[in-house]
């Protein structure tokens, strides 16, 4: 084993732990954060931003671990030695490298950061539209065609445009599996967009704390096929729109604690225990 | 002798005078203007937070010296116990000197870290499984904000401490350069301490952040956290001015801003931020309870306001506050860390300026806080950029104190231990920070447990850890004794594993799906196993604090005698006998080398009065 600091044994040592154990981190960290199932086009594109985080990630925990427990290894002061370290004060290129080198990462990232933004928030004509109204502690969603619903249900592979309204305090719209998160704020509304790509059964999970029952502030996404969701939507025009009343817009459906014995979807029979907490 | 004469008993009877005072106020003034009903809860209860905070300062006996000024009666400086007292009962009143002050700091702190460790395991223990069992939320709520707030305010005491006892000594000053105000910063604490638990009792469900307009419509346990929360920032900006002041002209001759114990300079750099960014949550904090109180509408989109307003006031404090907390505890790992590697500290300018590189970014990233809520969209992408930038000097920290441990004779003793701890914490902490920085990734993982696992890395690396190194550190040159190696060693490998099991269990249910905040948790998510390993690891961080603390009281009978200088280091203070005697320094020090030249033959960096012959040393002297 070398023994003065500057030998470049010691550096050819280190580079080749720092690369082994990077490597080996980065399977532990894949493992060790498992993501929610991929549920739309967002959690592609986000998932592969927050995997080159970790790789970055690995690579630096290495870097600084691995140096730092080499050195607490190999410059342990022997027993008898009362020698004090080598005197060296600094190195001004060193300290120059390593502040550009991490700038230029900085750059990259911002980049990169910056195209992941625009990818994941862009807007497409044709949206599906939907606005999702939270009050404490639950949601409903009113449709364009003026259909209100205490549970979401979408088409599959549509860009979704979500409008967001809080009626009292701040709320957050989150479904993990599509990885997109929005704040709900009171007196101006907020907007989120995903593209869902499972079809399957999801939560809405209120993520921004709203008061006493923020916790249980959840309901059930069901996302379906165009057909599938065609049909509902016509049971749904059925139901609800069918007493003569015209619905223009969505602002005439106010009392939407009235639609709770509509379900068509097979799991709805707590939604009426929910709003009933609420008051 | 009588508890009567104690200054904090006095203090806490004015306190509570003072409440009835304030109550009895608005309740006569309603009654005397016909307001109906007299008795209404709120006002009367925010003037009693109020009167009662001054009513404690007035007991405390913090404000004698400046009514006696008042009224042209001289007060001269009086050092050591007050007459017929016992030593022990300086801690407890009004005491002038720095280093009395800085334990009071000190203790308070740990208490106060106790206190909010303990809101915490009451609330892990109701997480280990879902369901509610034993706390309604409700109450889950409030507890969870209250950790929030004790555990910061442990951090601000905490700095509080480090600073008042080490910087004067550092820079070789008798004490602070402003001893009153000294006094007075610290004991306003203590009110600003009892409105913040006694919002326990009226109960508070906003999350430390108290954001509108939930904070506005919730429970009036609010109004006292706003207070205390006001009275703590008074505390902080009157500390700050201290510090710097002291700092900036009471070095000794030959002590350039450059050849200061790296520590101060950490400390100068939390003092202007505190300075200058404590006054926006002050503030923002009056103005909510103005709302709550007046109906005035900053925040009330009813009125023309708006809720994100808060939320920009909040966070210019709040994020400045984060490198306030954190850098002091670098400042204790680049202190520590060339003493047990006996080198030189790598790169010393570096380091030094890395702190005020820090501070000022921190100064422009505030709205990383604030991706998903709603402001301005164009506005995610400067704070994007800005905060990775944080980036840059954090590293210049990690490689120099990497560059410093590199080619040392490397002792391990408790305080290296925790500063070694400190280190990869603080590392995790670092880490975890650039995938919340761009915002895409920040959309899954904000308000969520990934949010927790990585403020509390930072906050543990960056405070907890170094605070427990800098008691274990400088424990001999405070008590003159050591304290237990063997316990010491203990304490570490039990909390610094406990720890990592923590976060990264919170950083991995935080990916599954956790929310923050949450008294009970969908069952579905597949997180219970998670919760029960970070409650068992809350558990065994705790249990360490406790052999600390029995560490730290057992050792002041039994411990060896220190001596002066057991680490052999060169900073001024371990030169002189441990205990510090009550006046510092027996006469003015001056420096006449670089801090931290270990390995270099015949160097040396103070010297015990005036400076002979060494004329470079002078030259530095009129640096700043």
């Amino acid at each position: 084993m070398p023994k003065s600091a500057s030998d470049k044994r010691h550096f050819v040592i280190v580079a080749a732990l720092i690369a082994v154990f990077t490597v080996i981190l980065y399977f532990v960290l894949d493992k060790m954060l498992p993501l929610p199932r991929q549920g739309s086009d967002e959690a592609l594109i986000i998932d592969d931003l927050i995997h080159s985080h970790l790789m970055v990630i690995a690579f630096l925990f290495s870097l600084v671990v691995v140096f730092m427990i080499y050195a607490l290894i190999v410059f342990r002061k022997r027993e008898g030695d009362e020698s004090e370290g080598e005197h060296f004060e600094g190195n001004t290129v060193l300290e120059v490298v390593w502040t550009i080198v991490p700038l230029i990462f900085v750059v990259v990232f911002a980049f990169y950061g910056i195209n992941t933004l625009a990818q994941v928030t862009h807007s497409e004509p044709n949206e599906f539209q939907v606005k999702a109204e939270g009050q404490q502690w639950s949601w409903d969603f009113v449709y364009p065609n003026g259909v209100v619903s205490p549970e979401l249900v979408l088409p599959v592979n549509r860009r979704i445009h979500v409008t967001l309204h809080s009626k009292d305090v701040l709320h957050d719209f989150w479904i993990p599996e599509m990885r997109v998160k929005q704040d709900l704020v009171p007196g101006q509304d907020t907007q989120i967009r995903f593209t869902p790509i499972l079809t399957g059964d999801f939560k809405v999970r209120c993520a921004e704390l709203c008061g006493r029952n923020h916790y249980s502030m959840e309901t059930p996404v069901h996302i379906m096929q165009q057909a599938d969701y065609d049909k509902w939507m016509s049971d749904q025009e059925v139901a609800q729109l069918s007493g003569g009343s015209t619905v223009t817009g969505t602002t005439t459906i106010t009392g939407t604690t009235t639609v709770t014995g509509t379900a068509s979807i097979s799991s709805t029979t707590n939604v009426t225990g929910t709003t009933a907490i609420t008051q | 002798m009588s508890l009567m004469r104690l200054g904090l008993v006095r203090g806490l009877i004015g306190q509570a005078v003072g409440t009835i005072i304030g109550l009895a106020l608005v309740t006569l003034l309603r009654a005397l203007f016909g307001a109906d009903p007299a008795w209404l809860p709120e006002p009367a209860w925010v003037a009693g937070a109020i009167i009662g905070g001054i009513g404690f300062m007035y007991g405390v006996g913090s404000l004698d010296d400046w009514i006696k000024w008042m009224r042209g009666i001289p007060t001269p400086l009086h050092h050591g116990p007050p007459p017929g007292q016992p030593t022990w009962a300086r801690y407890f009143g009004v005491d002038y000197n720095h280093k009395i002050i800085g334990i009071q700091y000190g203790v308070t702190a740990l208490i106060m870290l106790m206190i909010g460790g303990g809101f915490a395991l009451i609330f892990r223990t109701e997480l280990v499984r879902p369901g509610l069992q034993f706390l309604d939320s409700n109450t889950y709520n409030t507890i969870m904000s209250l950790h929030g707030w004790t555990a910061l305010m442990s951090v601000l005491l905490a700095i509080g401490g480090m600073s008042n006892y080490l910087v004067p000594l550092m820079v070789g000053a008798d004490d602070m350069a402003f001893p009153r105000l000294n006094a007075f910063a610290y004991w306003v604490n203590v009110p600003a301490i009892i409105m913040l638990l006694a919002s326990l009792f009226f109960g508070w469900d906003g999350g430390w952040t108290v954001y509108p307009p939930l904070s506005i419509i919730g429970s009036m346990g609010f109004q006292f956290v706003f207070y205390g929360i006001f009275f703590l920032g008074l505390s902080s900006i009157l500390g700050s001015i201290n510090i710097i002041v002291t700092m900036l002209r009471m070095r000794p001759p030959g002590m350039s801003l450059f050849r200061m114990p790296i520590f101060c300079w950490a400390v100068l750099a939390t003092s202007f931020l505190q300075m200058t960014a404590t006054q926006f949550i002050g503030m923002s904090f009056l103005m909510l309870s103005w709302e709550r109180l007046l109906g005035m509408g900053f925040y009330d989109p009813a009125k023309g306001g708006t809720p994100i307003l808060f939320q920009h006031t909040f966070w210019f404090y709040s994020h400045p506050a984060v490198y306030i907390f954190v850098l002091p505890g670098l400042g204790i790992i680049s202190e520590i860390l060339p003493v047990f590697c006996r080198k030189p500290l790598f790169g010393y300018r570096w380091v030094a300026l890395s702190s005020v590189a820090i501070a000022m970014v921190g100064f422009i990233v505030w709205g990383h806080h604030m991706f998903v809520s709603g402001f301005s969209e164009y506005l995610r992408v400067p704070f994007m950029v800005s905060t990775l930038l944080v980036a840059v000097p954090t590293g210049v920290k990690f490689f120099s104190w990497l560059g410093t441990i590199w080619g040392g004779r490397l002792t391990f003793p408790t305080p290296m231990l925790f500063v070694l701890g400190a280190i990869s914490v603080f590392l995790l902490g670092g880490l975890s920070g650039p995938i919340l920085g761009t915002v895409a990734s920040d959309m899954p993982l904000t308000d969520t447990y990934f949010v927790l696992g990585h403020f509390h890395a930072t906050l543990f690396g960056g405070y907890t850890f170094p605070f427990i190194a800098a008691i274990y550190f400088w424990y001999p040159k405070i008590t003159g004794r050591m304290y237990n190696e063997a316990m010491g060693k203990l304490h570490f490998w039990i909390m610094t594993p406990a720890f990592w099991m923590m976060s990264l269990g919170q950083m991995t249910i935080g990916v599954m799906g956790m929310r923050r905040r949450i008294a009970d948790y969908d069952p579905t998510l597949h997180v219970e196993f998670g919760h029960f390993v970070i409650t068992i690891a809350g558990f065994a961080i705790a249990f360490g604090i406790l052999l600390m603390v029995y560490n730290l009281l057992h050792s002041l009978d039994v411990g060896k005698v220190a001596g002066n200088n057991p680490w052999r280091f060169r900073s001024p203070e371990w030169q002189i006998p441990s205990p510090v005697p009550e006046h510092s320094y027996a006469q003015p020090i001056s420096v006449v080398g670089e801090p931290y030249d270990y390995g270099l033959a015949n160097s040396t960096y103070i010297q015990m009065g005036a400076i002979s012959g060494g004329g470079h040393a002078v030259a530095h002297a009129g640096d700043d």
